[in-house]
Parts: C-alpha cells; sequence; structure tokens
C-alpha cells in the first residue's frame, strides 16, 4: 500500500538526479523474440511478492473470480498475465495499534482464506515454496500472505506467531509510521532503527520461518535487520534509489548488502518511485493533495477503496493538467535492469504493488506482466535469468528461510 | 473455568451416598490394563491459564495444581483439552488478542515438548498420537465472547487448531445467553444460530457447557452435527443452573452427543451447593486476593483450592469425595444411555474432590466402574470413545458442508 505516501512522505524526498534507464534494443527479431517470451512468460512461475488486493475483498462490488473493470489483479487477468503466485498484504493504517490492530489484521487474513476457499479451483493457500511448486504443477493460482507493518501484531511476539501459523510468510518490519520497535523511512527516528524487541521479533521471524521484509523501514532499521536475520531478507516492493530518489527505495549500497546476505530486491511498478520528474513533480502538488486527502476521506470514510479510487481520479486529472508527467511502464524494466548490474540476475524480483499503487504507463494491471518477460529477453537476458527475476529468487529465499526455520526449532 | 463458590446455589438437603470408595494404591490390575490401554480424552482443563506467568512448564511434575505431563502419564490421560478462557466482561478486539495469546501458549508448550504432546485437531490424531505414545493436546474456546461477534474469528481460531467453543461463559455474550445470567436474547440470536452453523462448517463441536437451558435447545435444533456438553454434571444430583436435567441429557443423546462429566464439587454436591453462601464465597475471595494479583488467573485458581480445601479442613464447607463423580456418571449412563457420557473435569478451574486431586487419579474412575459393573467395552466409551465418536460425526458433517460449499 502505497497510496498515502504521496500525501504524507513526499515532503520527506530530496530530489535527486534523473538517471535514465538504458534504451531497449532488440537483437532477434521481433516476432521471434515475442514468441519465444510468450513461451517462457507462461512456463515460469511469476511471482509477486506485493498486492493490495485483499482491501478489495472488503468492498461489495468486487469479485476476484470476475474481470473487473477497475483494480490491478483478479483471476481472469491473472491467468491472461501467467501472474500465478501472489502475496496478498495484510495492510492497515500504521496508525491503528494494539488490540484493535491484531482485530482487523485477523480480518483481513480470513478474508483472503475465505476467497481462496470459495475460488479452490483456481487457487491454493501456499506456505512454502514446495506448495507454490505444487500449485503450479496443478495449474493453480498459488496464494501467500504478507503483513504490510510490525504495527498489526499489536507488540506482542505471540500474536506473531499467530500469524505465522494462519499462513503468513513476511512482515514488512514498519508501514508509513514507526511502529513500537522499528523506525520507518517516512517518519521521524525514534528507536535508531530497531529496538531490542524489535530484534527480538526479526529473530522469532526467522525461527518461525516469516520472511523478514524491508520495504518501507528506515535505512538504520534494514541496516539492524540485516545484521540481526539468520535468513536472508526480502524488499517485498521497493525500487532503485539510483533511478529516483525516493525514502521508500533502495540505494545501490543498500542493496549490495542485502543482496550479499542473499537476499532480493522485488521491485515496486508506483510512478513516483520509478520516476524522478514524476516524483518531483508530485511533491510539488502534494499540498494541494493532502487537502484533497482529508477531503476523500470524509467523504470515503474508512472505505479504502473508495479512497483509492478518488485518489486516482485525482493523478489522472492533473496528468490531463499536464501537471504530472506521464510515466511509461519502461521505467519497471530500468529498475529491473540497475539492480541486475549491481547485484545480480539473482536478486531481484518483482513486488508490484498492484491495487495499492499508482500504475504506470503501459502496466495498467497484471494481465501486462508478459511485457516484462520481452523486454527482458530483448536486453539479452538468458531464459534462466528470467526465470530468477520472475519468480525463481523468491523462491530461493522461501527456500533458505524454511531451512533456517527448521534448524532454529530443532535447537 | 468454574468461578469458585461465586454463584451459591439454592439450599437442598441431598443424601449424598458413597460407594466403591478406592484409593490411589488400590487399582487391581484388570482396571489399571483396561484404563492404561483406552484413550483417556478429558474436555476440559483451564491448565492454560498457568502458562501465562511465564514459569510454568508442562514438562516436570508441579507441586500445585492437577496437570503436567508427569501426572499426565501417571494417570493415564491420553488427550487433553487445553481450556482458551478469558473473563466474559472482556470483549471486543482485546478478548481476541488475549485469546490469540492463549492458543499461542498452547501451541508454544507443545512445540516446547514435542516428545510427549502432539496438537490434535481430528479423532484420527488423536489415535495417532496415541499410536506415537504422546499426549494429544486440543483446544477449546470457553467462551463465544471471544470471536468478538466476528466470524472471521471463529475461523481463525478453527485455522489454529481450536476444535471446540463453548457457546458463552458465565456472563451472556452478544449473540447467546448463559445460564448464569440474566437472559437477554432468548437463548441465540440469528447470529448466534450463524455461529453454529459456521462451527458445523469448520468441524468444530459445539460445546453447551455454561449456556442457558433455552440456548442449548435453539443449538439442537441448528445444529447438524452432534454438540457436546464439554463439563457439565447432572441437575437431578446438584441442582445448579450449569449443570444439566435428565430431559436436557436426553435430548443431547437423540443428537448423538456427549455429557462431559464436571468434578467441581459445587457441581457434584447438592450439601457443598447449600453451604457455598455468598458469605463464604466472599470470605474465600478475600483470602485468595491476599495471595494474588487480580489478573493472574493461574494463581487464584491453585490459590482457591488450596483455600477451599483449608476451608473443608475448618468445617466451614463439607466434604466431598470423589466418588461422587461416579454418581453423576452412573445417573447420566442410566438417563442418556452409554454412549453419551465422558469426563470433562474442569482440573486447574475448578475445586476437585477428595480423592481426585490431579490427574494421577483418573485409573480410580475407571476401577469404580468396573466394581459398579461396567463392562470394558462400555469403560472405554466414557473415558473417551464417545467423544471420539462425537468428532469424527462432526468431522464428517463438515466435509459434507464444505462439499456444498
Amino acid at each position: 500500500m502505497t497510496r498515502f505516501r504521496r500525501c504524507f512522505a513526499a515532503c520527506l524526498c530530496v530530489c535527486g538526479v534523473l538517471v535514465a534507464g538504458s534504451r531497449l534494443s532488440a537483437p532477434a527479431s521481433a516476432d521471434d523474440v515475442a514468441e519465444r517470451a510468450k513461451k517462457l512468460h507462461f512456463s515460469t512461475i511469476v511471482l509477486d511478492t506485493h498486492d493490495d488486493t485483499t482491501q478489495r475483498f472488503f468492498s461489495k462490488g468486487y469479485d476476484i473470480a470476475k474481470r473487473n473493470p477497475d483494480g490491478h489483479v483478479d483471476i481472469p487477468r491473472m491467468i491472461d498475465g501467467g501472474m500465478n503466485a501472489i502475496f496478498f498484504s495484510i495492510w492497515i493504517d500504521g496508525r491503528i495499534m494494539g488490540p484493535p490492530a491484531v482485530q482487523k489484521a485477523l480480518d483481513q487474513i480470513d478474508a483472503v482464506h475465505e476467497n481462496v476457499r470459495k475460488n479452490s479451483r483456481d487457487m491454493v493457500l501456499c506456505r512454502t515454496a514446495a506448495e507454490v511448486r505444487e500449485a503450479h504443477k496443478q495449474g493453480k493460482i498459488a496464494a501467500l500472505i504478507g503483513v504490510e507493518g510490525g504495527h498489526m501484531i499489536g507488540n506482542d511476539i505471540r500474536v506473531l506467531r499467530m500469524f505465522g501459523d494462519l499462513g503468513v510468510r513476511y512482515m514488512t518490519l514498519s508501514h508509513f509510521y514507526n511502529d513500537e520497535w522499528a523506525d520507518s523511512s517516512t517518519d521521524k527516528p525514534v528507536h535508531n532503527g530497531l529496538t531490542d524487541f524489535g530484534k527480538d521479533i526479526v529473530r522469532e521471524m526467522n525461527r518461525q520461518g516469516i520472511m523478514v521484509d524491508i520495504s518501507h523501514v528506515s535505512d538504520k532499521t534494514f541496516y539492524d535487520a540485516l545484521e540481526v536475520s539468520k535468513a536472508p531478507l526480502i524488499a517485498s516492493h521497493s525500487s532503485c534509489r539510483a533511478l529516483c530518489n525516493h525514502v521508500r527505495d533502495m540505494s545501490d549500497d543498500m542493496i549490495k548488502a542485502l543482496a550479499a546476505k542473499g537476499g532480493v530486491i522485488q521491485i515496486n511498478y508506483e510512478r513516483s518511485f520509478i520516476d524522478q520528474a514524476y516524483k518531483d513533480a508530485s511533491d510539488k502538488l502534494t499540498g494541494g493533495v493532502v487537502a484533497q486527502f482529508d477531503l476523500f476521506k470524509k467523504e470515503c470514510g474508512g472505505d479504502q477503496e473508495c479512497f483509492g479510487r478518488k485518489m486516482a481520479e485525482k493523478q489522472k486529472q492533473a496528468m490531463e493538467e499536464g501537471k504530472l508527467p506521464h510515466v511509461s511502464w519502461e521505467r519497471i524494466i530500468d529498475h529491473i535492469d540497475h539492480a541486475v548490474k549491481l547485484v545480480g540476475a539473482e536478486h531481484v524480483g518483482l513486488g508490484s504493488d498492484f491495487d495499492g499503487a499508482d500504475m504506470p504507463e503501459g502496466m495498467e494491471d497484471c494481465s501486462k506482466l508478459p511485457k516484462i518477460t520481452e523486454a527482458l529477453m530483448r536486453k539479452g537476458y538468458t531464459d534462466e535469468d528470467i526465470r530468477k527475476i520472475l519468480g525463481g529468487n523468491t523462491l530461493r529465499v522461501m527456500e533458505q528461510t524454511e531451512k533456517v526455520s527448521r534448524e532454529l526449532q530443532a535447537q | 473455568m468454574v468461578r469458585t463458590l461465586l454463584t451459591a446455589g439454592i439450599v437442598v438437603s441431598a443424601a449424598a451416598f458413597l460407594a466403591a470408595t478406592v484409593t490411589a494404591d488400590d487399582i487391581s490390575a484388570r482396571a489399571k490394563k483396561l484404563h492404561f490401554s483406552s484413550i483417556v480424552v478429558d474436555t476440559h482443563d483451564d491448565t492454560t491459564q498457568r502458562f501465562l506467568d511465564g514459569k510454568f512448564d508442562l514438562g516436570p511434575r508441579s507441586a500445585t495444581g492437577s496437570i503436567d505431563i508427569p501426572r499426565m502419564k501417571e494417570g493415564g490421560l491420553g488427550a487433553i483439552f487445553f481450556s482458551i478462557w478469558i473473563p466474559s466482561k472482556v470483549t471486543g478486539p482485546e478478548a481476541v488478542n488475549r485469546a490469540m495469546t492463549q492458543i499461542d501458549a498452547v501451541r508454544e508448550q507443545v512445540r516446547a515438548h514435542p516428545q510427549d504432546l502432539m496438537l490434535a485437531t481430528t479423532a484420527a490424531e488423536v489415535r495417532e498420537a496415541r499410536k506415537q505414545g504422546k499426549i494429544a493436546a486440543l483446544m477449546g474456546v470457553e467462551g463465544g465472547h471471544m470471536i468478538n461477534a466476528n466470524l472471521g474469528v471463529l475461523r481463525s481460531y478453527a485455522a489454529l487448531g481450536v476444535r471446540y467453543m463453548t457457546l458463552t461463559h458465565s456472563g451472556n455474550d452478544e449473540w447467546a445467553d448463559s445460564s448464569t445470567d440474566k437472559a437477554v436474547h432468548n437463548g441465540l440470536t440469528d447470529f448466534g444460530k450463524d455461529v453454529v452453523r459456521e462451527m458445523n462448517r469448520l468441524g468444530m463441536i459445539v460445546d453447551i457447557s455454561h449456556v442457558s437451558d433455552k440456548t442449548f435447545y435453539d443449538v439442537l435444533e441448528t445444529s447438524k452435527a452432534p454438540p457436546f456438553a464439554s463439563h457439565s454434571s447432572c441437575r437431578a444430583i446438584c441442582d445448579a443452573p450449569r449443570n444439566m436435567t435428565d430431559q436436557m441429557m436426553k435430548d443431547l443423546a437423540a443428537k448423538g452427543g456427549v455429557v462431559q462429566i464436571n468434578y467441581h464439587v459445587g457441581f457434584l454436591n447438592q450439601e457443598y451447593r447449600g453451604k457455598a453462601t455468598p458469605e463464604i464465597a466472599k470470605e474465600l475471595g478475600e483470602e485468595v486476593r491476599k495471595h494474588c494479583a487480580g489478573d493472574d488467573e493461574g494463581c487464584q485458581l491453585i490459590e482457591g483450592e488450596r483455600i477451599t480445601r483449608e476451608f473443608v479442613a475448618q468445617g466451614k464447607l463439607p466434604k466431598v469425595e470423589y466418588t461422587a463423580i461416579i454418581e453423576h456418571i452412573e445417573h447420566a449412563v442410566r438417563v442418556a444411555g452409554i454412549d453419551h457420557v465422558g469426563l470433562g473435569s474442569d482440573f486447574d478451574g475448578a475445586n476437585m474432590p477428595f480423592g481426585m486431586e490431579d490427574a494421577t487419579k483418573l485409573p480410580k474412575i475407571t476401577e469404580a466402574l468396573l466394581k459398579k459393573g461396567y463392562s470394558e467395552g462400555d469403560v472405554r466409551k466414557i473415558l473417551g470413545e464417545n467423544t471420539l465418536r462425537v468428532m469424527t460425526e462432526v468431522e464428517r458433517v463438515s466435509r459434507e458442508l464444505h462439499g456444498g460449499k
């Protein structure tokens, strides 16, 4: 979930120099590559580590089984786009804490379980890499669960374990606001990274086989988590700061440190995380948008669906008025390529932020995902490297996390 | 969890009769053989409260309370339902959060003792645990207030391994009347009926201990699977609203259910019930508070038991023998039939009769029943097979309902 960032956090960013991504070159005839890319894409496990579709389960008009005219994810479009493994994000406002946060998180975990159960012909809940592979073999979409923000455990390590037992496979240590034990990248630091209890949380996540997600956290929190964790980390939805200087993105040094520990940066498609010009223009608009945010909040109450729709309309209008520049989906490829050049194809993956962020043009929903495979192929990426980026790397981190968990539980 | 002595009963003098007294050392070879080859299931134990102090561990033999691994082994207890319980007055998200931490506490105990304990959620898993020489650990949520009127929370509990839910505790919740509160819902509300249907679908046993008589009958009408009373005794012997009338037991049996006899002295013995006046309850409460913090339920149950025994020694309360349990079992068997009676001790949550201080004393029940002339097959049913049959049936109904989606 990225939306609020523009309203509250964009102003924290320091504008950097736009680094243009390398342009695409076609090493083979277009038709041949398109055909090969299609084959590769639809025979691969395509695993997206961050989708806010969960919020939509609470809207009357939404049915994941049907093709929806809005939003980014449903089963028909997942099938069209070859997206066969998805982390449904459990997310609530970071200012809700304590038992109410736990209750709301449980509601969302239940909503994922129920939607998977009701669509059991197409989807199956998975907890392990082996289960994801098995789902793929059976031609089903693997549904996984990630909790986006440590505030949802109610400052209680026991609740974390219960989430793990309910199938949660990663937890983002914070969201936009600091929680009781970790600093966020978009809040004023108060803990100097992770507190001692925060470090215990990371250790317990290792023991339970829950991946530690360092998207959203402050740089210091990232380095603390890296030091404490016995398993590789993921950034479930973050892009490259070198190309777009946003605190939600990762610096080259951070990406290198993450990779050295075996982790994966999952590239976020949000326009203001991947395009510097867009981010700069968006920052300029912030004042107005905050006012709009309050208005939307008034109009929509707690209805995230309504809020998201109104926000999108506002973005569209600003773009039409020329106040926001157009952003092409090819920026996603630039970010993937930057990260691959920096740390190798073993440490880069996909974390779209579908249904929680503003998508660039050409990546309007998950049906467009095959374009990523084709673009990487045209750049000269090997089939093997593409498979890793599409999902293999994340499965590797899951397997390593499971191994560490087994070892710790045997102690 | 019985709130010790707090529900003083109607004073009716009743002749408690004692028969077939057996001491712990006095178990026949036949009873021993039968007991230790049966799967003994106890459907209600409040030991979970003790896990929360962070010090109590099921591993070593404890000097207090009724349950730990060594004593379960010694008493041949093969399967135990750990109760998830918080007071009725705690509601909303707070109740959910606290219930979750207790579920975690049970699961952590199981993780800490993988050689001795195995988490079980089905009858087949209980039998598998036995095959592996382990005690099956199960969970029941004691009070519908812990779902915060939210079916999603109910489903989460089921996913975490909870296999029964008592629809209320001692107070009404949002959708069901309790037997020890003023009726406000006329039994189950429409939502309460939805809760029962969802429990059927999830394969959770509907537990009608604690609920009002009208709630009980609403459950019987609504549930597609047999319910049980996880820890209730016979009202005909001891007139407590927490116990079941003969007619209720018959109706429960007709639906395939089981009444699990509660060992709490205040539910077993009418004289005790009469003497446990509000004044005595107040005095006991004051004594307990001298030793325990207000929110330390684990301490309160241990101290409550100790001080109650002191009151018995001082003659303030009558002495009740464990044979009263046998009396209730026999009565229930006569009324409801041999297939509809089981054991729901309320260990670590109630005041135990003399001779049934802890789980090590359980073989005495087998010995007493054999002496009464029960067949070995019938004894096995009471010890656990009846409960396993209900579980199997509840699982079958769940599969059928899942099939319909």
